[in-house]
C-alpha cells in the first residue's frame, strides 16, 4: 500500500504520546507518536536496546503506556485486556519455542482459536487455513518440538494466523531461516497483506525490509528518530549510522553509482537497480 | 524487577570483604538464636541487629524493598493469625463466639512474627553481600564436590534469566488468547501446562547446549583443580567468626544452663 494513501484510511494503529518505564526506572519509550492505517505493511527497525519490542509488545497490550494513549482498533489498550486485544493483533514472538506446547502441530494452531470462543468448525477451518498458509498441512500429526527451527517456526506463525488478526506483528520472523525460508515467509506475507491484513515486522534485516516493507519507522534511545517510506528511510546513510542501522548492500552499490554520474535515482532492491541501469544505457545509447 | 533477580549488589563493605564461609556460619549462628529465643524483648533486639547489617550491607534500595515486601507481608500475617489460633492464658481480651484472644496470645504471635523476621532477614545478609560465585566457592572450600558447585553456581546463575525465559512464555501464551487469571484454581493450574511445557523444553535445550559448550572448552580435563582466587581466611575472618559463635553460646548457655529465660 502507498504510504500516503495509507496515511488517509483511519488508522488501525494510534499511539500518541506513548511512554513507558521498566520497574528498576530504565524509560523504555519516550513520548511515541504513530499511525498506522489497515493495510500498511510496516517495518521496526534501530539498534538493540533502541525501544523496538517495547513498542510492538504496547501494539497487543502485553505492555500498557506509562503515560499516553495506545489505540488498537479504535480501543485503548490500557483498558482492553491482552485476550481482548489478540482478536485484532496477533503476536509473533521471536522465539518459536516460547510458544509450542501442544503435542502436535493441528493442536497447536488449534489453540489460539479455542481459547477465543470460536465453534469446532470454525476453529477447524481457521487452523487449516493457516497450515496451508505457512505450507505446513503435512505437519499435522507430529509433534512441534520435533521440527526443525524453520518449520517450528512457521507453527508459531501459523498458531497465531489462526486467531484471524487483522494485525500481525512478527518480532525478527526470519531468524533461524534459510534464504529460500524467508523469500517464502515474505511471500505469505505479501498474500496476507493482499488481503488487507496490516503487518508490523520488527527486524534487524535491511534487505528484507527494502525488498518487501512500504513504510519504515526506525527506533533510537525510546524514540522514533524517524518513519519513512523505504527509499527516503534508506537515503541518508549518515542518519542511518546514527541510529546504528546500514543501508542494505544493494542500496549503497546504487547511491556509489549515483555518485559516479552511472545512475540518476537510487534503488532499494536488485530489481530496481537493474530497471535503473537498462533505463540508463538506453538513454545512452 | 523480576521474581528472579539475583539479590546480591556489588559493594566494598565489611560484610562483602568477609569470607563466604564465615557469612554462612555467622548466618547460621544468628538462625539459631532465633530459634533459642522465645522473649519478644530479645527478638526484637536481634531484629534491630539484623536489621543494622542489613543497612551496613548497602543494598539496593529497590532489591532491598522487593526483599522485604514479602517478609513483612509475611510477618504481619503471623502476627495476626497467631492469636486466633492460640487462646491459651489469661487475661482474655476479646470473645467472639469460638474466637478467643488472649493478651499472651497476642505477645506469643508477635514473637514469632519476629522470630521468623529474624529467620527470613538474616540470611538476606548473606544473599545481599556474597556473589553467587563466591558463596558456591565457599560451599567448595567447606567440602562439597567442584561438580555439585559448578550445578548450583549454574542453577543459581541460571534462575533470572529462566525468569525472563517464564515471562515470555506466559506473554506468548497471552498473546493467543490465554486468560491465566480465569476459571477455578484447578482450571488455573491447568492453564500453566501451557507455560511448563515450553519451559521445561527450553531447560532443558539450555541444558544440553551448556553441557556442550562446558565440553568443548575442556571441562574436566583435569582432575586436580586450580583457582585464580583462593579463599583465605584474614584475621578479621576470625575475630567475625568468634563474635559470631559468642552471640550463640553465651545465650544458649545462659538458657540451657543457668535458666535464664531470654
Amino acid at each position: 500500500m502507498n504510504v500516503s494513501i495509507a496515511a488517509q484510511s483511519p488508522p488501525i494503529i494510534s499511539l500518541q504520546n506513548a511512554r513507558f518505564s521498566y520497574e528498576g526506572g530504565v524509560e523504555a519509550l519516550r513520548g511515541v507518536s504513530l499511525n498506522v492505517a489497515r493495510g500498511e505493511n510496516v517495518a521496526i527497525v534501530g539498534g538493540n536496546g533502541s525501544g523496538k519490542t517495547t513498542l510492538a509488545k504496547h501494539l497487543n497490550g502485553l505492555l500498557k503506556p506509562s503515560s499516553g494513549k495506545v489505540l488498537i482498533g479504535g480501543e485503548e489498550t490500557s483498558t482492553t485486556s491482552v485476550a481482548t486485544l489478540a482478536r485484532t493483533v496477533g503476536y509473533v514472538f521471536q522465539n518459536p519455542d516460547y510458544q509450542l506446547f501442544c503435542t502436535s502441530v493441528s493442536e497447536e494452531v488449534r489453540f489460539g482459536p479455542k481459547n477465543m470462543g470460536f465453534g469446532h468448525d470454525d476453529e477447524s477451518a481457521l487452523a487449516e487455513r493457516a497450515l496451508k498458509l505457512m505450507g505446513i498441512s503435512h505437519l499435522r500429526e507430529q509433534s512441534p518440538v520435533s521440527l526443525s527451527l524453520g518449520d517450528r517456526r512457521k507453527v508459531a506463525i501459523a498458531s497465531v494466523l489462526a486467531t484471524s488478526p487483522r494485525v500481525l506483528v512478527l518480532d525478527e520472523p526470519t531468524t533461524g531461516l534459510d534464504s529460500v525460508e524467508s523469500a517464502q515467509l515474505m511471500a505469505t506475507l505479501g498474500v496476507l497483506r493482499s488481503e488487507g491484513m496490516t503487518i508490523v515486522l520488527i527486524t534487524h534485516d535491511m534487505r528484507l525490509v527494502a525488498q518487501h516493507m512500504d513504510r519504515v519507522i526506525v527506533m533510537s534511545e525510546g524514540r522514533i528518530a524517524f518513519d519513512a517510506g523505504v527509499e527516503e528511510a534508506f537515503s541518508d546513510p549518515d542518519r542511518l549510522k546514527r541510529c546504528k542501522l546500514l543501508a542494505p548492500p544493494i542500496t549503497v552499490l546504487a547511491q556509489r553509482l549515483q555518485a559516479q554520474g552511472l545512475l540518476t535515482e537510487g534503488a532499494t532492491t536488485p530489481l530496481q537497480l537493474v530497471e535503473q541501469l537498462v533505463r540508463v544505457r538506453g538513454e545512452q545509447q | 524487577m523480576t521474581r528472579f533477580e539475583d539479590l546480591y549488589t556489588e559493594a566494598d563493605t565489611f560484610l562483602h570483604r568477609l569470607d563466604p564461609r564465615v557469612k554462612m556460619a555467622s548466618v547460621l549462628m544468628l538462625s539459631l538464636l532465633a530459634i533459642i529465643m522465645s522473649a519478644l524483648t530479645y527478638l526484637l533486639v536481634l531484629l534491630t541487629f539484623i536489621f543494622v547489617l542489613l543497612l551496613l550491607a548497602r543494598s539496593s534500595y529497590r532489591k532491598t524493598t522487593f526483599a522485604m515486601k514479602f517478609v513483612l507481608r509475611f510477618m504481619a500475617l503471623i502476627a495476626i493469625l497467631w492469636p486466633l489460633f492460640d487462646p491459651s492464658g489469661t487475661p482474655v481480651l476479646i470473645r467472639l463466639g469460638p474466637v478467643v484472644i488472649t493478651e499472651p496470645g497476642i505477645w506469643r504471635g508477635l514473637a514469632s512474627a519476629a522470630r521468623v523476621g529474624c529467620l527470613a532477614t538474616v540470611w538476606y545478609i548473606l544473599i545481599f553481600t556474597t556473589s553467587q560465585r563466591d558463596l558456591v566457592r565457599g560451599l567448595v572450600k567447606l567440602g562439597l564436590r567442584f561438580d555439585f558447585g559448578l550445578a548450583l553456581a549454574i542453577a543459581l546463575r541460571y534462575f533470572p534469566t529462566f525468569g525472563t525465559v517464564m515471562d515470555s512464555i506466559i506473554d506468548a501464551q497471552r498473546s493467543r488468547g490465554m486468560e491465566f487469571e480465569k476459571g477455578n484454581i484447578f482450571v488455573r493450574a491447568r492453564k500453566y501446562v501451557a507455560v511448563l511445557g515450553p519451559a521445561i523444553v527450553s531447560a532443558l535445550k539450555t541444558a544440553d547446549m551448556l553441557a556442550l559448550a562446558l565440553q568443548s572448552r575442556a571441562y574436566g580435563a583435569r582432575r586436580n583443580r586450580t583457582y585464580l582466587r583462593e579463599l583465605n581466611m584474614r584475621p578479621s575472618d576470625y575475630v567475625a567468626l568468634v563474635a559470631a559463635l559468642a552471640m550463640f553460646i553465651v545465650p544458649a548457655i545462659a538458657k540451657y544452663a543457668f535458666s535464664i529465660p531470654i
